[in-house]
């Protein structure tokens, strides 16, 4: 066994890059809807400094469901929050476009909770077959 | 299973660290244990998807056999073979990635000229050609769409593999042992107070019986 410090070393270091892993994907600053239609490449500039290309499929989709107005205000991606051991997960919205899109694409409405619009994991497993690139992941370390 | 013990001195502090390492060690499995669990059910998704995709890519390219040789038929090689000289075009297509609970996966995106494939001469040529066309365009889409979700089922198999290793390692090796420890010295604290009992009663007993 390695000495005390050296071992909690090891297992802050493995909780810290984990988290790090995990969340390297997030975007710096979210985009609108709109402005994404207009680009020629659409993307986000990740954390760890990497471009995230969005599908133009998804995003003509996502513009099939909304009127002009709600394309303008819907930041893309749509953050999905993880909740530690639970068989949910909650999808943190900042407005009600998310949750009309989130519920036509699962074809029912969803449960709001907390502040949070709760997802189950087929459900889950659902939306991020149809908006694999405008949907993203984010383990937060608030959870602990 | 019988678990190691981690070799410390059984103090209070000793214990005080220990289940101070063992929440942290929860802490890291309970990221571990969801990030597998999402890493899953993408895996599964990407599976289900690679299939569909390669039945897809089968049939698009027995549509193209199949028209390509009434083409043929139906205009003759060498005439056929001009006309096709002509659609032969550059594909452009945008790559980029992806981040799936911390795995990058490839994305990409065929773009540039829808008709490129039909630069041939609508005069000369009848339908059957533009079948093929069609179909050569089919056949395109379903080999960029098979080779992202390839690779996206070889990353995410690589890394769940590693984030189950952690798993286990954690689940079977680090927590137990950390736990085993923790109530040996529990043990050994309580052993410790009856020893001190014991030893104040008897010396209770040498004052009374003096």
């Amino acid at each position: 066994m390695p000495p005390d410090s050296a071992y909690e070393r090891v297992l802050q270091t493995c909780l810290k890059g984990e988290l790090k892993v995990v969340n390297s994907g997030l975007p710096k600053r979210r985009k609108l809807l709109s402005t994404l239609l207009g680009e020629k490449y659409p993307y986000v500039e990740c954390n760890d400094g990497t471009p995230y290309l969005f599908k133009r499929k998804e995003l003509i989709c996502l513009a099939g469901m909304l009127s002009t107005d709600e394309q303008e205000s819907l930041l893309l991606p749509i953050i999905i929050e993880v909740e530690t051991n639970q068989p949910q997960a909650a999808a943190i919205c900042g407005g009600n476009i998310e949750e009309k899109v989130l519920s036509k694409i699962i074809g029912m409405t969803l449960t709001y909770r907390d502040g949070k619009f709760r997802l189950y994991l087929p459900q889950l497993a659902l939306i991020r077959k149809e908006l694999k690139t405008t949907t993203q992941y984010v383990f937060s370390p608030s959870v602990l | 299973m019988s678990q190691q013990l981690i070799k410390v001195r059984p103090t209070k502090i000793e214990l005080v660290k220990l289940k101070r390492r063992l929440s942290l060690a929860q802490r890291v499995q309970k990221i571990v244990k969801d990030r597998l669990s999402i890493l899953t059910m993408e895996f599964l998704q990407v599976a289900r998807e690679t299939v569909k995709a390669r039945e897809k890519l089968v049939e698009s390219f027995s549509e193209l056999y199949r028209s390509l040789s009434v083409a043929s038929g139906y205009h003759g090689y060498m005439a056929l073979e001009k006309e096709l000289l002509a659609t032969e075009s550059e594909v452009s297509a945008i790559a980029g990635t992806r981040n799936v609970a911390g795995v990058r996966i490839p994305s990409f995106e065929l773009t540039g000229d829808e008709k490129a494939m039909k630069r041939y001469s609508m005069i000369d040529t009848s339908a059957y050609v533009d079948r093929a066309a069609q179909s050569s365009e089919r056949c395109l889409e379903a080999i960029i769409e098979i080779a992202e979700l390839q690779r996206s089922l070889e990353l995410l198999g690589k890394e769940i593999n590693k984030a189950k290793r952690i798993t286990n390692a954690l689940e079977y090796v680090i927590i137990p042992s950390l736990q085993t420890t923790i109530d040996f010295l529990n043990l050994t604290f309580e052993e410790r107070d009856r020893e001190e009992k014991t030893r104040l009663k008897r010396v209770k007993m040498l004052i009374e019986e003096k």
